[in-house]
């Protein structure tokens, strides 16, 4: 699939990172050409283009951007390149390939957004990439890209980089404003929402790495050329990031839609020799598992994932071998979300945590037959009930483990 | 909170029944207002909206999602339900995570009897539990303050108390530390709390979690009875309810009572320790006249009379009053159109503590002024005609060679740091003094004329004016159980008749 290389434009390029390579291959011509526009221009371009965030939610970008409250002029804009959902590892690709196509996304949609000062939000553990983002950044400053009157345009513009410890939680973007403020990292009661009163109460927009970092792009080559991309809702490419019993596990740039079944064969170059399928999970951890036959049918877009009940998420799409045992599986999935539930809703709270300790009473052949009922009436009312969605993303890959896998879950008690 | 006044209103449908309120209004708050019940343990109208506990969940007509109410703001034309089959479920649900990993200590805990999750089980639950998992186990019985005994097991982590101690007293002195069902209340280290406001956490812990040093184990709640009162602890005036048990003659704990323009929904620590005061063992609880330089009891009509021969005795002479500004204007109302308009008495001195700090105010609600009633006392002065000339007035009456003194002393010694020593230097003047007061102690002190018991403020009517000029009502709703004491205004409408009859005789 080499024909849309967007984010993967550096891909096999010698010092690709640098900001001199940046330049050679055209880098910081789509902020001039922001610049020559107002920012509401640009708002209304990645409108039109169709870019949809790809933290996971995939909620337009451009109509969040139009939320905030035109009074206030005090503005933020935070990348959220906590990466945390399961599975995903993408957005630390976009840093090791070119972290000034972020930089210049993100002078961008900050220049949209009317915010002078943006944040990037790192987790720790991403050493190498957090060196690489940083040194970009003080090339940035030194070249007049951030910092005051950017390119003679008047704006100024600074970024800061932030590490987080690393919390599953802090990715969550009113978590991730918490903790940026210093606070303990939990998720804010919404509304208000972070449009109207995020970072230090003031009009925030909280972005995925990926998503600003498409920007410049469609600045270069407008919003009908990313549209042309990708199917009629789903527009332009992703990254997806592929692991398990595959023969190529890694990063690939895909047209949205682009079948999953080709995704795995194709780019993935195909399960290993001798691994069956038994399913696969598309879109990080908290995407409801697929079974081999939806594999065959469903694309990589929104609407897709959606009809056959699961989502794109983050794009991370985890092959699950048939060798896999699911109770083991649905296991440490429930003791992942347990363990980074931030506890302040009670649902969500108490649910995470009871779901495991049945789990566990499962692994000790100390649970009865129904059970897994119970589990699957716990997770229903953990759903659509919280604060954010770390419930429902505890609740829903049960749900269809449970549903999808539920005899090899019941033999696993009988054998004892 | 959670309600912005403002003049517009908003028109919207609660269970099909329109219901107007001014916009900005939350549907909880609204509900409330209509009576209509959403369970809920985070939301409390004193504190901002934390949105976690999940429990108070509706249903919007037309939007896909159940939605707590304490964060919806109603809009015009909205229609919302609370009881259909889909919110109730919801309800019992979020109580059975509420009680997934709660101890269920009830025979051992203070908050039974008005616990939120007793009440809710009762109203919303009554189901059989799912939980046969083992629970989560955390630190029982700390001591995080001088008033407060914390239970990390029993809290619901509806984070209450964190934010009063954010938004209230601002003094920040809890959180809530680690994540998940691990998450635990906490002060920060060793740190305890030692504001004056303590108590209110555990008023407004909905569960029992926090339980106060001074009532636990002293008494199960449904025992108690609860009247309405005022705190006489400082001229604030805090709307409360005092708890009793009247056939054992104990009062037992005061609670706050929610009043917009006084006290909002709290009140101090020192405001709890009223109930000392009114302790039998404090009180005076017989008529005592002084015989040869020793005190002897007496019946309530010997004394009457003995009061009536000292008027006409002391007819023509000095006769001054002692007042406190501790009684209700009602008091003062009939005691001065008793002794000013009837007796013809020109000195009346307000008896103040000494070291009062008058004008000290604490930021949140307890006044340097320990008086409920000083503007009551000034109005009915005014009233009087009577002028207040000089700073000191204790003084000014010791010195003011007085043939004789009828003193009402404050009721709440505890507060009036002078007390004792006041005592001790009115018993030596050479004026025959006549003692009004609750105050056992003053049986300490032989050179008074008679001692005279009254009943305290929760167990007689009338009004203190606060510092600011709201008049609220004591609603004199418990028996006294100093059963020789007397009231007042009723006292003195005894010699004022005996006094017409004597005339008339
Ligand atoms: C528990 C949880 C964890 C999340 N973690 C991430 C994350 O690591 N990175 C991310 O971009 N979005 C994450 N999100 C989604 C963000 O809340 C938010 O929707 C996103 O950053 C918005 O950016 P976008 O509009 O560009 O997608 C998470 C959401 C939840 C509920
Ligand atoms: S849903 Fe879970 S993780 Fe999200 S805010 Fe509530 S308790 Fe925290
Ligand atoms: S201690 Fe009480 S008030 Fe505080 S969070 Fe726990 S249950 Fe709520
Ligand atoms: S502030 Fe004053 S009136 Fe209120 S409770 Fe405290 S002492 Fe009583
Ligand atoms: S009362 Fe509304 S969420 Fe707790």
């Amino acid at each position: 699939m080499a024909e849309h290389k967007i984010l993967t434009e550096f891909e096999g390029i010698k010092d690709s990172r640098s900001l001199k390579t940046y330049l050679k291959h055209g880098g910081y011509q789509a902020l001039a050409k922001a610049f020559q526009k107002k920012p509401e221009e640009i708002v209304a371009l990645v409108k039109e283009s169709g870019l949809r965030g790809r933290g996971g939610a995939g909620f337009p970008t451009g109509l969040k951007w139009s939320f905030i409250p035109a009074h206030i002029k005090e503005r933020y804009l935070l990348c959220n390149n906590d990466e945390g959902e399961p599975g995903t590892f993408k957005d630390r690709y976009i840093l090791e390939l070119s972290p000034h196509m972020l930089i210049e996304g993100m002078i961008i949609s900050a220049f949209a957004i009317g915010a002078h000062k943006a944040y990037i939000y790192t987790r720790c553990e991403f050493y190498e990439e957090i060196k690489w983002m940083n040194e970009a950044i003080d090339e940035a400053y030194k070249a007049g890209y951030l910092g005051k009157n950017i390119l003679g345009s008047g704006f100024d513009f600074d970024l800061d980089h932030y590490i987080g410890a690393g919390a599953y939680i802090c990715g969550e973007e009113t978590g991730l404003i918490s903790s940026l403020e210093g606070k303990k990292g939990q998720p804010k009661v919404k509304p208000p929402f972070p449009a109207v009163a995020g970072y230090l109460g003031k009009p925030t927009i909280v972005n995925n790495t990926e998503t600003l970092a498409v920007v410049p792009w469609i600045v270069n080559h407008g919003a009908s050329a990313y549209k042309a991309i990708g199917t009629e809702k789903s527009a332009g490419t992703k990254l997806f990031c592929i692991s398990g019993p595959v023969k190529k596990p890694g990063v690939y740039e895909v047209p949205l839609g682009y079948p999953l079944k080709d995704f795995i064969e194709k780019e993935a170059g195909g399960l290993r020799d001798g691994v069956e399928l038994k399913g696969v999970i598309p879109g990080g951890l908290s995407a409801p598992v697929l079974l081999p036959e939806e594999v065959e049918k469903v694309t990589l877009d929104y609407e897709s994932m959606a009809s056959f009940k699961s989502m794109l998420g983050s794009g991370a799409i985890i092959v699950i071998p048939k060798t896999q045992c699911m109770v083991e599986l649905l296991k440490v999935t429930l003791d992942f979300y347990h363990h980074e539930s931030c506890g302040q809703c009670t649902p969500c709270r108490e649910g995470t945590g009871w779901l495991a300790n049945i789990m566990k009473t499962v692994m000790q052949a100390k649970a009865k037959e129904d059970c897994y009922d119970k589990m699957y009436e716990v997770a229903s009312h953990m759903e659509g009930r919280t604060i954010c969605a770390l419930s429902d993303a505890a609740a829903m890959p049960t749900k269809a483990i449970i549903t999808k896998f539920k005899s090899e879950l019941l033999n696993y008690l009988r054998r004892g | 909170m959670g309600t912005v006044e403002t003049k517009e209103e908003v028109t919207f449908k609660l269970n099909g029944i329109d219901v107007t309120v001014p916009k900005g209004t939350t549907v909880m708050a609204a509900a409330k207002r209509e009576k209509v019940a959403i369970p809920h343990f985070c939301w409390h109208p004193g504190l901002s909206v934390a949105g976690v506990c999940r429990f108070c969940m509706v249903k919007v007509k037309g939007r896909p999602k159940l939605e707590i109410s304490c964060n919806l703001e109603a809009t015009p034309g909205m229609e919302v339900d609370t009881v259909s089959d889909e919110v109730k479920d919801s309800h019992k649900w979020a109580l059975e995570f509420h009680l997934a990993n709660h101890p269920l200590d009830c025979p051992i805990c203070d908050q039974a009897g008005e616990c939120g999750l007793q009440k809710y089980y009762m109203s919303v639950g009554k189901y059989n539990s799912q939980m046969t998992e083992e629970k989560v186990l955390k630190p029982k019985a700390l001591d995080v303050g001088d008033k407060l005994v914390l239970d990390t097991e029993r809290c619901i982590l509806c984070s209450r108390c964190v934010r009063f101690e954010n938004e209230v007293t601002k003094t920040g002195g809890l959180g809530i530390f680690d994540r998940g069902d691990r998450a635990i209340i906490g002060t920060y280290g060793d740190e305890k709390i030692t504001h004056n406001y303590q108590e209110n956490l555990v008023d407004i812990c909905p569960v029992g979690a926090f339980t106060s040093k001074e009532f636990r184990f002293k008494q199960r709640v449904w025992f108690l009875k609860e009247k309405s009162s005022i705190c006489p602890g400082c001229s604030t005036g805090c709307a409360v309810s005092i708890h009793a048990k009247p056939e054992m003659e104990t009062y037992f704990r005061v609670k706050p009572r929610y009043d917009k323009k006084v006290n909002g929904h709290w009140m101090c620590d020192k405001g709890r320790e009223i109930l000392s005061g009114l302790d039998k063992k404090e009180r005076l609880e017989n008529s005592y006249l002084q015989d040869q330089d020793e005190f002897s009891t007496c019946e309530r009509p010997d004394m009457i009379n003995h009061l009536n021969s000292l008027l006409s005795r002391f007819r023509g002479k000095k006769i001054s009053l002692l007042v406190s500004a501790q009684y209700t204007n009602e008091e003062y109302e009939r005691l001065f159109s008793f002794f000013v308009e009837k007796m013809g008495v020109r000195s009346i001195f307000q008896w103040r503590s000494k070291e009062e700090k008058l004008n000290d105010f604490d930021g949140i609600l307890l006044r340097g002024d320990r008086n409920p009633n000083t503007r009551g006392l000034l109005d009915a002065l005014r009233k009087f005609h009577i002028l207040k000339e000089v700073e000191n007035e204790f003084e000014a009456c010791l010195t003011s060679s007085s043939d004789l003194i009828f003193a009402f002393s404050p009721l709440l010694s505890s507060s009036f740091s002078s007390f004792e020593e006041d005592l001790a230097r009115l018993s030596k003047l050479k004026s025959c003094v006549c003692l009004f007061t609750t105050s056992y102690q003053a049986r300490d002190y032989i050179g008074f004329n008679s001692l005279i018991p009254l009943v305290s403020f929760p167990e007689k009517t009338g009004h203190y004016t606060n510092y600011k000029g709201e008049k609220r009502e004591l609603e004199g709703a418990y028996p006294s159980f100093i059963h020789e004491g007397f009231d007042v205004c009723e006292l003195v409408n005894e010699l004022d008749s005996n006094i017409k009859a004597s005339l008339r005789a």
